[in-house]
C-alpha cells in the first residue's frame, strides 16, 4: 500500500487544500478509503485523522468499505415510493442480508439506494450494474440479481 | 451601550453582548445547549429561540446569535417561542436512548432539565432510533454517543478552545459523530473538561462512574493544589470518600476549565494504604498517645542536645495554617525553622520571584489572555502549569505572538517561536533584551537609567543575536506584553532578570506584565513565612550528617521524593535519634518513621494556599473524613461494622496535631488559627474578614523599591564539550507528588522519556525511543530516550518521574560525560 500511496502523494502538494483531490485519488485506486490510507493522507496533508474522516464522510462520493463486484441500486424516489419501492428494498435487503451502504460478506453485491433514476414511468425501478429493471416484482428479484450479477 | 427590553424588564449591556447573555443578567435563563460563555455561539441547537417584537429583528430568532441592540423588545415567553422550543426539544430527544437511570449525568443534566422545562413529555415518533458505536477514549472519560444532541460544544472546546485535534465531528446529517478516528486515549491534557461541558451524558468521568447522583454528594467549592496556579474546583464526597472533582468558574484564575491532573488526582485521598492509625516504634497507638510520645521525645532531645537539634521539615503542599503553626512552634520552642524547599536554589528563586512581585506588576492568568506578546522563559507550560498553556492559547487565538525560551522540547497547543537554549543562557538573554530595550528608550532617559544595572550577561552565541533583536522589536511594538518566568530549571538570578525586564516594560507600557510560575501550590506562602535566608532540606541533611540535628519532625513532606541522592538521605535518616512523620500519604518517610502521626488531607480539613500571583485562597473541608465506608465494610453495603466512633475519624489537620506536639492544648479552634496566621504574617490578617468564597492578593503596593542587585553566583554554562548538563524537570503526570498517588492517573500515565538533542544523540548511536543506560553516581539508570531537534544542545532532560530512579543522580547540579551514556541492549 505504501508504494501506491507514495505515488498518489507525489502528484499533490502536502497541504490542507489538497485533501479532497488526494482522497479522490485514493478512492480511484482502491475503490474506497481504507483507514490506513486516510491516516497516511492526514499525515501528508498535515491535518488530524479526525478531520480527514470528517471531511470524507461529509461528501457522498466517498466510500468506506470495499465495493462489491456488483452494484445494486434500488430507487426510493417519489414515484417508486408510491409504487412500492420500499417493498422492493426490503426484499433485496433480506435476500442479500445487508442494508444500504453495505456489501455482502462474499464481496459479490453492494446495495445502495437512490432518489430517482429518471425511470418514473417504470416505477418501482432498480439497477443492477448497467441493467435497469422496471415494474420490479419482489418475487422476481433473485432472478434479476443472479442474471445480472457475476 | 445598547438598551433593550426583555420580558418587560429593561437592561443596558455592553456592545456585542448576545441577547441570551443580556437575559441571563436579568436572571432570565433562556434554554440553551450549544451556547457557552467560554465557547461563544454556534447556533446549532435551536433551543434558545425567542420572539423579537420590536427593533431591527422581527419574529422568532436564536437569542445566542443576535447582538443586543438599542430598542429591541424581546419576549422569551411568547406562545410561538415556547411552542418552537417544545418542538426543538422533542426532536432532540427523538434519538435519545432514554437511559437516564443508568447515566451518570442524570441529576445534573442540561438535557433532562430542558426536556422538562421545554414541556416535552410524550414521545410521538414511533420510528427506529439511530444508534452509534461508542469509543474507548482512555482511562478518564467514558463515551456514550447515543446520548448526543449535536451541540458541538465538545469539538469547539477540544479543537478551537484547547487546540487539540484528535477529537472532532465526523459524518453528516443525522449521523454526525463526535469522537476520534480510532479508539484510543484522548491526547489533550484538558480532555476532562468534556465531562463538564457536554450538556448530556456523552462524556462521563470514569473515575466517579456509578458512584453517586449529584444530590447525594457533599459538594464544596474547592481549590486545586496540584501546581502553583491554584485553579478553582468543586470537590464532591460521599460515604467518606472523595468521588469527583469538577471545574469551577473563577474569573481571575482558571476561567471555566481545569486540567486533567487537577481533575483526576483526588483518589490519593482515598487510598487504602493511607496512614490512618498513629504509630509509635512500629506499634499502633492512639493519636493522643503518639502525640504524647512525640512531644516527650522532642522535649528530651531539646533538653539534652539543645533545641537546635530538632529540625522541622515541611513542603509546599502544606497549607498556610500548617506553615504558620510550624513557624510559631519552632520559634517558641527554639527548634529549627521548617525547611520547606528540597533544594537551596528553589528556595532562593522562589524568594526572589515573590519579593519582586507587586500589585502593579502581577498579571493574573485571565489578564494574560489579553496580552499581545508573551515571552515565556524557563517554562514548559503544559507540564509545569497546565492551565497556563490554555491561557496562552487564548492569547494566541487573539493573534498574540509567543516566544518560549527553554531548553526542553516544548510542545504546546499554540504556535510559538522556540528559542532552545541551555538554562545558563536564559538569564543572559533576558539581560540583553532589557539592555537593548532601555537603550532604545534612551531618549526618555529619565526612566531609562533607573532600571539599568551592571549586567553580568555572559558571552552569548552569535546566532542568538538576531533572535534577541527580533524579541526586542516585538516587545517594543506590542501594547500589552507579558513576561512569564519559571522557577524550576532556570539559574538563580533569572527571576530577578525577568522582573527587571518587566519593570522596564511597566514603565514603557503602563500595564502589569509579570507572571511567575512557582514550584508548588503553596511556595508563595512558604517564602512569606520563611526566615531569611531560609534553609532548604539539603542544609538539614548536612546538619544531620555533622551530628547537629538529632530529631526530625517531617510534616506533609517526602524528602525521598525530592532529594536527589537517595543513599545519602537514607544514611542521614538512620543517624537520627528521632524521626517523626506527619502525613496523609503513605510515603517512604512514613514507612521508616519512629513515630507516625496521620493527618487530614485538604478535603477533610480545608486550608489556605497562596498561588503564584500572590492570591490567598481558602477552602472549607468537603467532608469530615474517616476511612471510606466501602473500605470499612469490605466493599459491602451497608456497612456491617458498628462503633461509637467514625473509623479513622480521630485524625486531625496537621496544624492541630503540630500544636499539640508542641504542647499547646488551648489554641485549637479555628478562630485562633486565624489569629496565629495573622500574627505570623500581617498580610494574612485579612483571612479573618474575607469569606472563603473570595480570594485576595498579598502583594505590596507599587513596589518602587530599587531593583535588587543581589550578587548571585550563577553557575556558568558547562565548558566541557564532552558532558551534558542534567536538567531535572516536571511532567504533566508522574512528577507532581499528590497526583502520583492517584491510581487513575497511574493507569493513564505513559512511560517517562529522557530527552537529548539529535546532535548529541547521533554520535552515541541513539535514536528516538531507544533504550539507553546512564551511569549515575548511585548506579545505572535504564530508560527510553527521546531524541529531538527542537531542544537545546548539551542538555540531558530527565523527568523527576516516580517510575524513574532519578534519585541515583547524586549531587546536583550534575554534568554527565557522554561516555556514561550508551545504548542499552533492551528492546
Ligand atoms: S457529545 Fe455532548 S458536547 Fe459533543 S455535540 Fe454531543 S451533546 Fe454536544
Ligand atoms: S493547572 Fe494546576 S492548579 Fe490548575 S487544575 Fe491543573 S494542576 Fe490544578
Ligand atoms: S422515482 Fe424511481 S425512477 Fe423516478
Ligand atoms: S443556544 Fe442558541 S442555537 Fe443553541
Amino acid at each position: 500500500m505504501k508504494e501506491q500511496l507514495d505515488q498518489i502523494f507525489s502528484r499533490h502538494h502536502g497541504t490542507r487544500d489538497a485533501l479532497i483531490p488526494v482522497l479522490q485519488d485514493i478512492q480511484a485506486e482502491y475503490g474506497y478509503l481504507p483507514p490506513e490510507a486516510m491516516e497516511a493522507a492526514a499525515r501528508f496533508c498535515r491535518v488530524a485523522p479526525v478531520e480527514v474522516y470528517g471531511v470524507s464522510t461529509f461528501y457522498a462520493q466517498f466510500k468506506f468499505s470495499p465495493v462489491g463486484r456488483n452494484l445494486v441500486m434500488v430507487c426510493q424516489g417519489t414515484a417508486c415510493h408510491v409504487m412500492g419501492g420500499a417493498r422492493v428494498l426490503e426484499e433485496v435487503q433480506s435476500r442479500l442480508g445487508i442494508r444500504p451502504g453495505q456489501t455482502t460478506a462474499d464481496g459479490r453485491f453492494t446495495l445502495e439506494t437512490v432518489a430517482c433514476i429518471g425511470a418514473c414511468a417504470l416505477a418501482p425501478a432498480m439497477v443492477v450494474n448497467k441493467d435497469t429493471f422496471g415494474r420490479v416484482k419482489p418475487e422476481k428479484i433473485m432472478e434479476m440479481l443472479n442474471g445480472s450479477g457475476s | 451601550m445598547p438598551r433593550l427590553v426583555i420580558d418587560d424588564l429593561q437592561i443596558e449591556v455592553p456592545e456585542g453582548t448576545k441577547v441570551i447573555e443580556a437575559a441571563e443578567r436579568l436572571g432570565i435563563m433562556i434554554p440553551r445547549f450549544c451556547y457557552h460563555k467560554a465557547l461563544g455561539s454556534a447556533g446549532a441547537c435551536r433551543m434558545c429561540a425567542v420572539k423579537f417584537i420590536h427593533g431591527p429583528f422581527k419574529g422568532l430568532q436564536m437569542s445566542c446569535m443576535i447582538d443586543a441592540q438599542d430598542g429591541m423588545v424581546v419576549s422569551t415567553t411568547d406562545e410561538e417561542a415556547v411552542a418552537f422550543r417544545r418542538q426543538v426539544i422533542e426532536w432532540l430527544m427523538m434519538n435519545h436512548p432514554h437511559d437516564c437511570p443508568v447515566c451518570d449525568e442524570g441529576g445534573q443534566c442540561l438535557l433532562q432539565d430542558e426536556t422538562v422545562s421545554g414541556g416535552h413529555g410524550l414521545r410521538r415518533y414511533p420510528g427506529r432510533k439511530r444508534t452509534y458505536h461508542d469509543q474507548y477514549l482512555g482511562e478518564f472519560i467514558a463515551h456514550e454517543m447515543n446520548r448526543c444532541i449535536h451541540c458541538y460544544r465538545c469539538s469547539r472546546f477540544y479543537q478551537d478552545f484547547a487546540g487539540y485535534r484528535d477529537l472532532g465531528p465526523m459524518q453528516i446529517a443525522n449521523r454526525v459523530y463526535f469522537g476520534r478516528f480510532r479508539d484510543g486515549p484522548l491526547e489533550s491534557p484538558f480532555a476532562g473538561n468534556l465531562v463538564d461541558i457536554c450538556p448530556t451524558g456523552v462524556y462521563t468521568d470514569r473515575s466517579s462512574r456509578y458512584k453517586a447522583r449529584r444530590w447525594d454528594l457533599q459538594r464544596v467549592p474547592f481549590l486545586c493544589i496540584h501546581c502553583s496556579l491554584g485553579c478553582s474546583t468543586v470537590a464532591s464526597a460521599r460515604y467518606r470518600e472523595v468521588v469527583r472533582i469538577e471545574a469551577r468558574f473563577n474569573e481571575s484564575v482558571n476561567g471555566h476549565f481545569i486540567c486533567d491532573r487537577g481533575r483526576f488526582a483526588y483518589p490519593y485521598a482515598n487510598l487504602a494504604d493511607r496512614p490512618r492509625r498513629a504509630r509509635v516504634d512500629g506499634e499502633d497507638a492512639s493519636l493522643a498517645e503518639a502525640v504524647r510520645a512525640a512531644s516527650g521525645r522532642l522535649d528530651q532531645i531539646s533538653m539534652n542536645a539543645g533545641p537546635d537539634a530538632v529540625a522541622l521539615v515541611a513542603s509546599d503542599r502544606c497549607s498556610l495554617e500548617t506553615l504558620a503553626v510550624l513557624k510559631r512552634i519552632s520559634r517558641e520552642k527554639g527548634w529549627r525553622h521548617p525547611a520547606v524547599f528540597p533544594r537551596p536554589d528553589l528556595e532562593h528563586k522562589t524568594r526572589r520571584a515573590v519579593s519582586r512581585l507587586d500589585r502593579r506588576l502581577a498579571v493574573s492568568m485571565r489578564e494574560l489572555e489579553s496580552a499581545d506578546f508573551i515571552l515565556a522563559v524557563g517554562i514548559d507550560p503544559v507540564h509545569e502549569a497546565p492551565m497556563l498553556a490554555l491561557a496562552l492559547r487564548q492569547a494566541f487565538r487573539e493573534d498574540a505572538g509567543i516566544v518560549v525560551m527553554d531548553p526542553r522540547p516544548v510542545s504546546a497547543p499554540f504556535d510559538f517561536d522556540h528559542v532552545a537554549i541551555a538554562p545558563a543562557e536564559i538569564g543572559g538573554c533576558l539581560s540583553r533584551i532589557t539592555e537593548a530595550l532601555s537603550a532604545l528608550q534612551a531618549d526618555s532617559a529619565a526612566q531609562g537609567k533607573e532600571t539599568r544595572r551592571p549586567e553580568a550577561a555572559g558571552p552569548l552565541r552569535a546566532d542568538l543575536d538576531s533572535r534577541i533583536a527580533g524579541i526586542v522589536e516585538r516587545l517594543r511594538g506590542s501594547r500589552n506584553p507579558v513576561i512569564v518566568c519559571g522557577t524550576d530549571i532556570v539559574r538563580d538570578s533569572t527571576p530577578d532578570r525577568a522582573a527587571d525586564l518587566a519593570r522596564l516594560l511597566l514603565q514603557l507600557k503602563a500595564r502589569p506584565c509579570l507572571f511567575f510560575v512557582l514550584p508548588g501550590p503553596n511556595s508563595f506562602g512558604a517564602v512569606l513565612l520563611a526566615e531569611s535566608p531560609g534553609r532548604s532540606f539539603s542544609d538539614v541533611v548536612q546538619d544531620i550528617e555533622q551530628g547537629k540535628v538529632k530529631a526530625l519532625l517531617v510534616v506533609e513532606s517526602d524528602p525521598f521524593k525530592n532529594f536527589p541522592d537517595r543513599e545519602r538521605l537514607e544514611r542521614a535518616l538512620d543517624r537520627l535519634d528521632l524521626l517523626a512523620a506527619m502525613d496523609y500519604l503513605p510515603t517512604s518517610v512514613v514507612g521508616r518513621a519512629h513515630i507516625v502521626l496521620p493527618t487530614c488531607t485538604v478535603f477533610e480539613c480545608g486550608g489556605s494556599f497562596i498561588n503564584q500571583e500572590g492570591r490567598v485562597q481558602r477552602v472549607e473541608p468537603v467532608h469530615e473524613g474517616g476511612i471510606p465506608v466501602h473500605q470499612v465494610s469490605g466493599g459491602g453495603h451497608p456497612p456491617r461494622v458498628f462503633s461509637h466512633e467514625v473509623p479513622g475519624g480521630e485524625i486531625e489537620a496537621a496544624w492541630r496535631t503540630a500544636l499539640e506536639v508542641a504542647g499547646y492544648t488551648n489554641a485549637r479552634d479555628n478562630l485562633s488559627i486565624l489569629k496565629i496566621m495573622a500574627e505570623e504574617h500581617p498580610g494574612f490578617a485579612r483571612c479573618r474578614d474575607i469569606p472563603t468564597s473570595r480570594s485576595f492578593r498579598v502583594l505590596p503596593d507599587a513596589g518602587d523599591r530599587p531593583p535588587v542587585c543581589e550578587e548571585t553566583g550563577d553557575r556558568a554554562a558547562p565548558e566541557a564539550a564532552d558532558t551534558l548538563e542534567v536538567v531535572l524537570v516536571d511532567r504533566f503526570f508522574g512528577t507532581e507528588e499528590l497526583s502520583g498517588y492517584s491510581p487513575v492517573i497511574q493507569n493513564a500515565d505513559s512511560e517517562p522519556l529522557v530527552f537529548l538533542h539529535v546532535r548529541d544523540a547521533e554520535p552515541l548511536g541513539i535514536a528516538h525511543s531507544d533504550w539507553i543506560s546512564i551511569a549515575l553516581e548511585g548506579g545505572g539508570l535504564e530508560v527510553r530516550a527521546g531524541v529531538s531537534a527542537q531542544m537545546a544542545e548539551g542538555v540531558l532532560v530527565i523527568p523527576r518521574h516516580r517510575l524513574l530512579e532519578w534519585q541515583k543522580l547524586g549531587p546536583v547540579p550534575a554534568q554527565i560525560p557522554f561516555g556514561r551514556i550508551s545504548r542499552a541492549g533492551k528492546e
